[in-house]
């Protein structure tokens, strides 16, 4: 099998945070009171020193992973996986980040790949002083894995695909 | 030197909405040759012309002056290109590009993310097609390395 589920970080098991503390957090990121944190407050909530910044396709993967009603937002209950889910990934990057410097290098990147055994992305973005920074792109993967798993009917790991077809994969137009 | 917010300020569509971020991300990983999140004096003066090259484009295509694109006008853009697409694929892909809660149409920053990143996966698509077929095989591996490309 060439890929694996990868909605969840491998090999790291956080145990849930008080829902008190979570509710505080929410309220905080759900600044027009709307009852659901859109990409915008959710990235500037990543924006604001809790965590590096993360770049626009990345908050939307993550908000498209958990919003179970496709409202364009993640209410409460959902945004408990959010949590989970970056703080997870956090950590694991923590774990590769062997020298803390905030950023994984070539080397460490060598081992978290070799460690994970499965294919991880690397993506650019920019952190508060507009300096361009690498970070694992870890929460990209889910959206690419469940198209391609669209068109790989027999589960070998390959497709066989026209080019509308393949561009409409990696437009997420399909 | 320019930075991503600078340029994000400087840059807008005839319906005064400010580019969006990631054609402002797209064109500054394009042309930032020092790799420090910033734009220097000469990849700026590239970015300007590529700017101004996709503004004729642009201007071209938008037949009825409406100072966007729909569908039908991308289908002429695109097929001018020297793509073949088909219209219900064009019709999809403006739909999925278009700003949220507004007509099915492109503004310049999404016309030039869109066309930009057409060129990248075609351009990756015919590295695996050979023969020329229109048809390829591939991997998971293969599929999102090519779609990486995309984002950077």
């Amino acid at each position: 099998m060439a890929y694996h589920n990868q909605y969840r970080p491998p090999h790291y098991n956080s145990a849930p945070p008080d829902q008190g503390f979570l509710w505080n957090i929410f309220q905080r990121v759900d600044k027009d009171r709307s009852g659901a944190i859109s990409d915008t407050e959710l990235q500037q909530a990543l924006s604001n020193g809790t965590w590096t910044p993360f770049n626009p396709v990345t908050v939307r993967s993550i908000i498209s992973m958990f919003d179970r009603e496709n409202k364009g937002g993640v209410n409460f209950n959902e945004f408990a996986g959010v949590w989970k889910y970056i703080s997870d990934w956090q950590n694991i990057f923590r774990t590769y980040d062997k020298d803390n410097s905030g950023f994984i290098d070539k080397n460490e990147l060598k081992q978290a790949l070799t460690g994970f055994g499965e294919f991880v992305i690397i993506v650019i973005f920019y952190d508060s002083q507009n300096h361009r920074q690498c970070c694992l792109f870890l929460f990209f993967n889910p959206l690419l894995t469940d198209v391609f798993r669209r068109y790989d009917t027999d589960q070998d790991g390959w497709i066989q695909v026209s080019y509308e077809q393949y561009l409409s994969m990696v437009f997420n137009v399909v | 030197m320019v930075f991503a917010k600078e340029l994000k300020q400087a840059l807008m569509n005839s319906n005064n909405s400010s580019f969006n971020d990631e054609t402002c991300m797209m064109m500054l990983n394009m042309f930032d040759k020092t790799k420090t999140g910033r734009v220097d004096v000469f990849g700026f003066s590239a970015l300007w012309t590529f700017l101004q090259q996709w503004r004729a484009v642009f201007q071209q295509f938008d037949r009825d002056r409406s100072g966007s694109i729909n569908s039908n006008e991308m289908h002429q853009a695109l097929s001018q290109m020297g793509y073949n697409l088909s219209p219900q694929f064009i019709q999809e892909l403006v739909n999925r590009y278009s700003a949220r809660g507004v007509n099915r149409v492109l503004q310049l920053d999404r016309f030039i993310q869109v066309c930009t990143q057409l060129q990248s996966m075609t351009q990756a698509f015919r590295e695996k097609d050979t023969a020329m077929t229109g048809n390829v095989r591939m991997s998971y591996e293969d599929f999102l390395s090519g779609a990486i490309t995309r984002l950077m």
